[in-house]
């Protein structure tokens, strides 16, 4: 077998893979935290305010020192992100977006330009010049002058602009109106569908993920609560909406396995996560089953009761 | 390291512009008070290394800033040393500026008729020119000292309502010995000190000393940033944004 035939049979090292990261601070613990991220997968990663989201994109960043576990991303352990020469290599690979646009507020957006390509050997004006004016960015305008949404494509056209294979964004398209976020999920598609790319996003848009993402992670109190296939939450898992009679009719019948029923009250009726709506349609044709949503999903999952 | 020094001199470009404009008020009442242009290149020296050390640190706080260039292609030491790099640039930037202005003021005093004696007190004499240059000495020691106080601190906590009397608390540990001095009498008070202190300042009263002054307080201001900079090292290695 040649070395090149070889090559092909070993699947490519994930872009971030973090193992039982942990990072205890007064009040917060960021614990066990596993997260992989494979060429070619946009991961959404949700969670509540606080829940631990910013701490591991930190951590996965080499800006906070982990009390255990370990992290590397594109292949570079993190602590040596943000300790070695080597380190710093890798993070002209690493496109990062911040929830603010994380320049000071006297850069006109020119500026802005200009210290990334002072600090980015593989920096191309080109490809800033080109996504600022689809932007509409004035390159006159001060970033302390531009709105939230105007910042955040900011921040995407400098992380866009330096050839990176991997983004690390952390709440990109909060304040950006609809159609923006649509012509940034255009982005970040045609962004990761070269080879080598990958996308870990967190958003609390869960829309945006539905439309973008491959993989779901959702982080609750430090703790991974689901990493899941986004089309196995919104094509295979349903919602159904039951009456309290149908809801024990339903338990009874073990279609869904014992202390996996995961269900919501409200005053109309019960909400019922069903893992295989159609098996659960062919077996309770009379009870309707809406489709799921990543929203609906973790509202049952970090707020439901569990059976 | 030069693209990390690169990248907070593009951030502190605009800065370093406006406090000229400050320092030109600061330095002109000043030379009102002391009726002498002698003072100018050391407030603009003093000046632009304390307000280079603060202002760089205060741009770090902005918009997380100093968050943001963690996930940018440097190592922490880079940062580190590029900030001592541009706080070093500022306040010679500030000296060159102060010398040229004041030299160019009393140039300009010399040949034009100032009203009263204004064109003999101001005018481009030995004395004025010794004075200046010694100004500049001295106020480059205080200059980088504090920066080289306050820099660590904020690099380690940022700037917080603590950390915001820093500049103030050092400013005030480089004058109270002079304050001191001046309430206890003066130099008298050190019989054994007090020629040997004269012989130093009789010394830099010659266009030698006064030159030698300035070498040997850029070397003195040279190794106070370089040891406030290895503690800015260790400190940085450990913060957490």
């Amino acid at each position: 077998m040649s070395p090149m035939a070889s090559d092909s049979t070993i699947p490519a090292a994930p872009l971030i893979d973090a193992r039982s990261l942990t990072k205890h601070y007064d009040g917060f613990s960021l614990q066990d935290v596993n997260l992989t991220v494979d060429e070619g997968e946009v991961v959404g990663f949700v969670g509540q305010n606080g829940a631990g989201k910013s701490t591991t994109i930190k951590a996965l960043l080499g800006i906070i020192e982990l009390d255990g576990g370990e992290a590397r991303v594109l292949g570079t352990d993190a602590h040596d992100l943000g300790h070695t020469s080597a380190g710093a290599r890798t993070k002209e690979e690493i496109g990062v977006v911040f929830d603010t646009v994380s320049v000071p507020g006297h850069l006109r957006v020119a500026d802005v330009g200009h210290v990334h390509a002072l600090a980015y050997s593989t920096w191309s004006q080109h490809i800033f010049n080109r996504l600022t004016r689809a932007f509409a960015l004035d390159p006159a305008k001060q970033v302390k002058d531009l709105s939230r949404g105007m910042g955040m494509k900011l921040s995407l056209a400098c992380a866009l602009s330096h050839g990176a294979r991997l983004l690390i964004l952390d709440e990109a398209t909060a304040g950006l109106d609809p159609m923006a976020r649509d012509e940034v999920l255009d982005l970040l598609r045609g962004f990761v569908e070269a080879p080598g790319h990958a996308v870990l996003m967190s958003s609390h848009i869960t829309s945006d993920l539905e439309k973008i993402a491959d993989r779901v992670v959702c982080i609750e109190d430090g703790r991974i609560v689901f990493n899941l296939a986004k089309d196995e939450i919104t094509d295979e898992m349903g919602i159904a909406r039951c009456r309290a009679c149908d809801f024990e009719t339903i338990c009874a019948s073990g279609i869904i396995p014992e202390r996996e029923i995961r269900y919501r009250k409200h005053d109309y009726g019960i909400d019922l996560l069903v893992p295989d709506r159609f098996a659960f349609a062919e077996n309770f044709p009379n009870i309707p089953v809406d489709h799921m949503t990543i929203d609906d999903y973790l509202t049952l999952t970090l707020k439901g009761g569990v059976r | 390291m030069k693209r990390a020094y690169q990248v907070e001199m593009a951030v502190i470009r605009n800065y370093t512009r406006q406090l000229f404009g400050l320092g030109i008020f600061v330095a002109a009442c000043t030379c009102v008070g002391m009726q002498s242009l002698a003072g100018a290149p050391g407030v603009l020296t003093c000046m632009y290394f304390i307000m280079g050390a603060l202002a760089t640190s205060a741009y770090d706080e902005q918009n997380n800033w100093g968050l943001y260039r963690l996930a940018m292609p440097f190592n922490r030491h880079e940062v580190v040393l590029a900030r001592y790099g541009a706080i070093a640039t500022i306040g010679l930037i500030g000296m060159a500026a102060g010398m040229i202005g004041a030299l160019a003021l009393s140039a300009i005093a010399t040949v034009a008729p100032l009203p009263g004696d204004l064109s003999a007190t101001l005018g481009l004499t030995q004395d004025n020119i010794q004075a200046m240059v010694f100004s500049c000495a001295l106020c480059a020691i205080v200059g980088s000292g504090v920066a080289a106080i306050e820099t660590p601190i904020y690099l380690r906590f940022g700037q917080t309502k603590a950390t915001q009397w820093i500049p103030m608390i050092s400013v005030l540990l480089f004058i109270s010995p002079a304050i001191i001095l001046g309430a206890t009498g003066g130099l008298g008070n050190f019989a054994g000190i007090a020629d040997t202190i004269r012989g130093i300042f009789a010394f830099i009263e010659t266009p030698v000393g006064a030159a030698v002054s300035l070498v040997v307080a850029l070397a003195v201001s040279a190794i106070i940033l370089g040891i406030s900079a290895a503690i800015s090292l260790a400190l940085y290695d450990r913060r957490e944004l």
